[in-house]
């Protein structure tokens, strides 16, 4: 066993571009590769765009901030947005008219438990190694959603939640492995539940709590699973007023400070919004 | 009598038995300045008497064999001693420090937990760059081996906080030594990222693996003065079904951790995640790894949020009392809460 030499890994670690450089600088510089990244939001709070939007972006060479790379879209969810993921690509073709169509660089699969996604990690594994020989080698791994696998087929008793964080970390370290050896950025999407009393503990940097839509909200699958990923963004839309706002506001993680945006979903993909009066940052 | 078979001067002798010492062991523990001090003899011949009786000892027991038998013996008086020159790793954060009577403390192991978010892995990073202060600047001028089990190590992170780490010393150099100069420019962020020996382990076998070979890694590497686990918990938290099997793994791989601790005098500092218990009808949080994993560590810290500000809280240490300090994470690092320093202005 040998140490990793720091100084010849890249001094600012790998980033994917997630296709708008407001968000980008909100993420400096996009979604971490070696690293898992959770987007977690209401519905309808722009996470599958977001990750739609990435597996395309992935694509653009390293001067446009992407990686040259294939992607794989895991989706849990049903139906695929297939014919949101053709409109997001003719925008795409539009402004990057000298690359292959993308759709082609995206790989796609339906998972119905977590189980089966368990035992999908050794199969990725294998795609992985294959893509890397035949085509652009697949660096995103998006999974919409991890809450949907959990939602259902758990009770709430001791048992069922023992097996139920211990899939939690088997997943989590399968695909940190994965990460590792391929470089791959990971990304998985979460819901939130709405958040009930005291009970709940407090995780990461929004102080006044999770809002959307008015709500207080919270991420699914608790404290367990906030282990399980690198870094945690919150998306949050709000309807009151004329004008619907949506935030994306950084959590936690190991590189960033506290920081937000606002964003908004357009035909052609998602676009951060510099704010008007830049809030002076609170806590770091 | 084997104090009797040294080749030294009868007055010599008297002194060392009167002082207590009886056997060749007991000379061969002691250092030199304490020998001198005990027996009222310069130091040089207290070195003498020290090379003599090793070199007896050598020729007496050919299978040399029991002297590291029962080499590890110690009085409380020895230790005690030991423990005034015992070597402490800021935390960058006064109050922290303030609490944990100077800082991270080396020859310990020490759990640091918390909710994902609090800075562990911040703290971790912030000391693999404090052990290397130079020993102008009152740090140990050490290298760290950080082992990283999540992925949540950034380079970019670290030089950050590099970075900061040296603007400081040249801050603290210009305010006190005025003469040390060309010391700062010998520091680069570069350096300190070279001499942190950086793991990345994706199993629980490679992590045991990974630990048992650090013995033979710290032998060739000198210097190493922290060990940082980032986390010691994440890959014992899966496929696990038997439960007492990695309760076993789990205390042999805290035993090797506290070995290295005290045969290279370095810290050892793990962190943990934390976990719901349900206790008398309500959920508390509590550490990973269950209640035997508890006895694993010397000193316990508990990391938590207390309304906007994060705090660090001594949960279990059998020298320290239990005090909770403020800190604060910032661009430059683990720092002071800025509400403490407030507080401070106000007085």
């Amino acid at each position: 066993m040998r140490p990793e030499n720091l100084l010849l890994l890249p001094h600012r670690s790998e980033k994917c571009t997630v296709g708008c450089p407001v968000l980008d600088r909100c993420l400096n510089g996009g979604v971490p590769c070696h690293s898992i990244t959770e987007f977690v939001g209401e519905s309808g709070s722009g996470k599958t765009q977001l990750c739609l939007q990435l597996a395309l972006s992935a694509q653009l060479p390293s001067s446009h901030g992407g990686l040259s790379a294939s992607s794989i879209f895991i989706h849990t969810e049903f139906p695929f947005p297939f014919r949101r993921l053709r409109q997001l690509s003719g925008a795409f073709r539009t402004s990057h008219p000298d690359l292959p169509d993308p759709c082609d660089r995206v790989f796609v699969r339906a998972v119905h438990s977590a189980d089966e996604l368990l035992h999908l990690i050794p199969t990725i594994e294998t795609f992985l190694v294959y893509s890397r020989s035949r085509w652009r080698p697949v660096r995103i791994v998006v999974i919409d959603s991890i809450a949907a696998l959990f939602r259902s087929d758990f009770e709430n008793t001791g048992s069922d939640l023992r097996r139920r964080s211990s899939l939690f970390f088997g997943i989590s370290g399968g695909l940190r492995r994965l990460a590792k050896r391929f470089g791959l950025a990971v990304v998985v999407t979460n819901q939130v539940v709405d958040f009930i009393g005291d009970g709940n503990v407090r995780v990461g940097n929004l102080s006044d709590g999770l809002y959307s839509s008015g709500r207080r909200v919270c991420p699914a699958l608790g404290l367990a699973w906030a282990h399980c990923v690198n870094s945690r963004v919150f998306l949050s839309r709000d309807e009151n007023g004329p004008v619907r706002r949506r935030r994306m506001s950084v959590v936690f993680a190991p590189h960033l400070p506290h920081s937000s945006s606002q964003f908004l979903i357009k035909g052609e993909g998602v676009f951060g919004v510099e704010d008007i009066q830049s809030e002076p940052d609170k806590t770091v | 009598m084997e104090v009797g078979m040294l080749p030294i001067s009868a007055s010599k002798r008297g002194k060392l038995l009167a002082a207590g010492y009886t056997t060749l062991d007991a000379i061969a523990r002691a250092s030199a300045s304490h020998l001198a001090r005990d027996i009222e003899v310069s130091d040089s011949e207290a070195l003498e008497i020290l090379n003599l009786a090793a070199k007896t000892g050598v020729s007496d027991r050919p299978n040399g064999t029991s002297t590291t038998v029962v080499g590890g013996g110690q009085t409380a008086w020895d230790m005690l001693n030991d423990e005034k020159f015992s070597s402490y790793i800021t935390t960058s954060c006064v109050d922290l420090d303030n609490i944990l009577g100077g800082g991270i403390k080396c020859k310990d192991v020490t759990e640091i937990g918390g909710v994902p978010g609090i800075g562990k892995t911040q703290i971790g990073i912030q000391l693999a760059v404090n052990v290397q202060i130079p020993q102008g600047y009152g740090g140990l001028g050490g290298k760290a081996i950080y082992i990283d089990t999540e992925g949540s190590f950034m380079v970019e992170r670290v030089l950050q906080i590099a970075e900061a780490c040296i603007e400081d010393m040249a801050e603290y150099s210009n305010h006190f030594h005025k003469d040390l100069q060309p010391c700062e420019v010998k520091m680069h962020p570069n350096n300190i990222l070279e001499n942190i020996f950086y793991f990345r382990v994706c199993s629980y076998t490679e992590q045991i693996a990974l630990i048992n070979y650090l013995d033979k890694f710290i032998m060739e590497n000198k210097d190493v003065k922290i060990i940082i686990v980032d986390s010691v918990t994440f890959h014992f938290r899966q496929d696990f079904e038997d439960m007492a099997l990695r309760t076993r793994l789990l205390s042999e791989m805290a035993l090797k951790l506290m070995k290295l601790a005290k045969k290279f005098c370095l810290a050892v500092v793990m962190l943990n995640q934390v976990t719901t218990k349900f206790i008398e009808g309500s959920f508390q949080l509590t550490l990973a790894l269950g209640d035997s994993w508890s006895h694993s560590c010397t000193n316990r810290i508990i990391l938590f949020w207390n309304g906007n500000e994060r705090h660090a809280f001594i949960d279990k240490s059998p020298s320290l009392k239990s005090a909770s300090a403020p800190y604060s994470v910032t661009s430059r690092g683990i720092r002071n809460s800025t509400s403490s320093c407030k507080r401070i202005k106000m007085m």
